[in-house]
């Protein structure tokens, strides 16, 4: 009878485990997924559109490979600097240009244009990066979502903090706020999925539209994801060397 | 189509005997190489499906005009007779970059059509050349594994002044800025079995594009590899020309925090054919084979503020250069040398010390830069400051370029040498301005 008991109580607790919701960081990862994080490789083409008051920037058109935190980000427009080529590995980051003598190194404070950071051209790793804890449930334009707080695990993170809402359906992130150290909100971003990929013998709804908006001025820049290939990217891609 | 695909049609090309009669078809060293290259890249482009085939283009068209102000006490160049430097240009010269690409192979090339018109005091010149400033074909024949030969740019390293981690590109560009470098032709294997690091091996054939006579690179191993972390990177560069001393070159950068980039590079090296100068001015130049052994370092700081505007500065040491009183000796004979034209050794004595001189005079050098943001699209801007600190004179150099809509862009490059004719910075020029207009394509 002891034993029975014993064993009832062990089932009970593995049903409980088995049941209760999904942990933040799982969470997280799934979402990393439809953001390009977590895959072979993934090469896609963005569109930046930026806007700081009334003030329009040229269009860019890039054409991005990324695995794990390298990217390669090559500019196909605007004409005059088609051919540069951003590479990222890690927090190093170099800048080519055709004619130019060589990469230049670059520090991350560069930015690629208006409110993107380099960051989030490149596939987003957030489970990797960031500490996540569940803070509550609520509905962004009528989705349920979680609400996760995430705080950067390490100083090469591209933000310190970041408040971020996971659609509990889809699984992917639909909404952030980026904060600084002292807690300032820095921006906020707004997440489309009108992308599918096929990962794994499964269909995953993926990034087609990022709106990013300064929380201190008004601008705002608008990314746009098109024809998203999922594929293993050569290290070769990444080589300083064989970049121009 | 994957580099799987490729290898299965090798055999049936070299049991056919092809692979024979096309390198056998080769001309030079050089030749052979690149022609083994387009064979064994061959059965890539012939089972390739078209249907993965990517083609791409782009070019720029310029056109400028500068005026140079020459060092009208030039004890170096007296009455530019030696230098022979135009007062006045006009150029036009088209670039053009052209890419053919599958998963495989990838062809690439960047044809320069280049005139000019230059003004001397004793009349007009004319020059024009077509070539090739770059090409490439690579063919990725494994995940990690890639041959490519052609006309490449061997161009390594974080330091913008001067590159003593290289031995091709020490100059990086900075004696002519209108012109862009021109690559190495060049057969290389690389192995690249991670995002972190790389190696590859080089045979150079040539220095490319308008090389010297006799090619100073015409029979080069290079061996260089590259490791890249989360915050920091590091490469080094084994070069071995002829029976020459070897040559060896370090570089590394560290990223701190979000705006600070430290950065420094090495290189040890002889010199060929080097002109000595000893500091007792009263005892000729002289010409040594091969110089002995020098070291040479670079160390710089960058610093990004929050608008993406970048300020740096870097000091070099380099030991190939002369001290302060080798370098006033230097002057001190070519002085001599020109109050005593047209006779004696003049003559001999003034080319020897502008053509044989180090590529710096001077051993310490300080450069400061502060320039635009380099990711903004609408203009750039550049000052760069050089002092030398061994004969105590400076350069000042600015270039910029505004975007007037997509495809137009004007530009402008200028330069002010100070501290005489008889330190370095200004020992031919005085100062010079050149203005162009830039015209992208399509």
């Amino acid at each position: 009878m002891k034993y029975l008991s014993a064993f009832s109580c062990a089932m009970l607790l593995l049903a409980g485990h088995a049941f209760a919701a999904p942990d933040a960081h799982s969470i997280l990862q799934l979402s990393d997924r439809a953001r390009g994080g977590g895959l072979p490789g993934i090469v896609w083409e963005i569109e930046l559109t930026s806007r700081d008051g009334g003030k329009v920037d040229e269009p860019q058109r890039l054409l991005v490979k990324a695995v794990d935190d390298a990217s390669v980000a090559e500019t196909l427009e605007p004409t005059r600097f088609k051919g540069s080529k951003l590479l990222q590995v890690g927090r190093n980051m170099w800048l080519t240009r055709p004619g130019l003598s060589k990469p230049i190194p670059i520090s991350p404070r560069q930015r690629m244009s208006g409110q993107a950071s380099n960051g989030d051209i490149a596939a987003t790793n957030y489970a990797k990066d960031y500490e996540a804890s569940m803070v509550q449930q609520e509905a962004v334009e009528g989705e349920a979502c979680h609400v996760l707080d995430l705080k950067a695990k390490h100083n090469r993170a591209t933000y310190d903090k970041v408040r971020y809402w996971v659609s509990v359906r889809r699984e992917v992130a639909v909404k952030a706020e980026f904060y600084s150290v002292s807690g300032k909100l820095l921006k906020t971003a707004l997440f489309d999925y009108g992308n599918t990929i096929e990962y794994d013998g499964k269909r995953i709804p993926f990034v087609s539209k990022m709106t990013i908006r300064d929380a201190l001025i008004d601008a705002e820049t608008v990314m746009e994801f098109g024809t998203v290939k999922v594929k293993k990217v050569a290290a070769s891609e990444f080589d300083l060397g064989q970049l121009q | 189509m994957t580099s799987g695909d490729a290898n299965p049609s090798l055999p049936y090309l070299v049991k056919g005997g092809s692979l024979v009669s096309c390198v056998a078809s080769g001309g030079g060293r050089g030749g052979i190489l690149l022609r083994l290259l387009f064979c064994l890249a061959l059965p890539a482009l012939a089972s390739a499906d078209e249907s993965a085939w990517r083609t791409a283009w782009d070019g720029a068209l310029y056109a400028y005009a500068g005026s140079t102000a020459l060092q009208e006490n030039s004890v170096l160049n007296p009455g530019n007779q030696f230098a022979k430097l135009a007062q006045r240009s006009e150029s036009a010269e088209a670039r053009f970059n052209l890419k053919l690409e599958s998963e495989a192979l990838r062809v690439s090339a960047r044809p320069i059509v280049y005139y000019q018109q230059m003004h001397h005091s004793s009349g007009k010149t004319y020059s024009h050349e077509s070539y090739l400033s770059q090409w490439q074909a690579r063919w990725r024949m494994a995940e990690s594994w890639s041959l490519s030969g052609g006309r490449e740019l061997l161009n390594w390293g974080p330091a913008q002044f001067r590159s003593p981690s290289n031995p091709f590109y020490f100059d990086n560009g900075r004696s002519n800025p209108m012109r862009e470098l021109s690559g190495l032709d060049a057969l290389r294997l690389a192995w690249s079995p991670a995002v972190s690091g790389n190696l590859y091996l080089a045979r150079i054939t040539g220095s490319g594009h308008g090389h010297a006579v006799p090619d100073p690179w015409a029979n080069t191993w290079l061996l260089k590899t590259d490791w890249r972390g989360e915050e920091a990177a590091i490469g080094l560069a084994l070069a071995q020309t002829g029976k020459r001393p070897a040559f060896f070159g370090a570089h590394a950068q560290q990223t701190l925090g979000e705006a600070w980039l430290l950065y420094g590079e090495l290189g040890s090296s002889t010199r060929p054919d080097a002109l000595m100068s000893p500091a007792d001015a009263s005892l000729p130049f002289v010409i040594e084979r091969e110089s002995a052994r020098r070291s040479s370092g670079l160390a710089g700081a960058a610093y990004t503020l929050e608008d993406g505007q970048n300020l740096a500065a870097e000091y070099l040491h380099y030991g190939h250069g002369y001290t302060a009183g080798e370098g006033r000796a230097y002057f001190a004979r070519a002085a001599t040398a020109s109050a005593g034209l047209p006779s004696g050794n003049s003559i001999p004595t003034l080319v020897q010390a502008l053509t044989a001189a180090p590529p710096l005079l001077g051993r310490d050098y300080l450069h400061l830069v502060w320039q635009s943001s380099p990711m903004e699209s609408s203009g750039y801007a550049r000052v760069m400051l050089t002092h030398n600190l061994t004969d105590g004179g400076n350069e000042l150099s600015a270039y910029g370029e505004y975007s007037v809509n997509p495809h137009w862009s004007l530009f402008a490059v200028g330069m002010a040498a100070g501290g005489g004719a008889q330190r370095e910075a200004a020992r031919l020029l005085d100062h010079m301005i050149t203005l162009g207009a830039k015209l992208s394509l399509p």
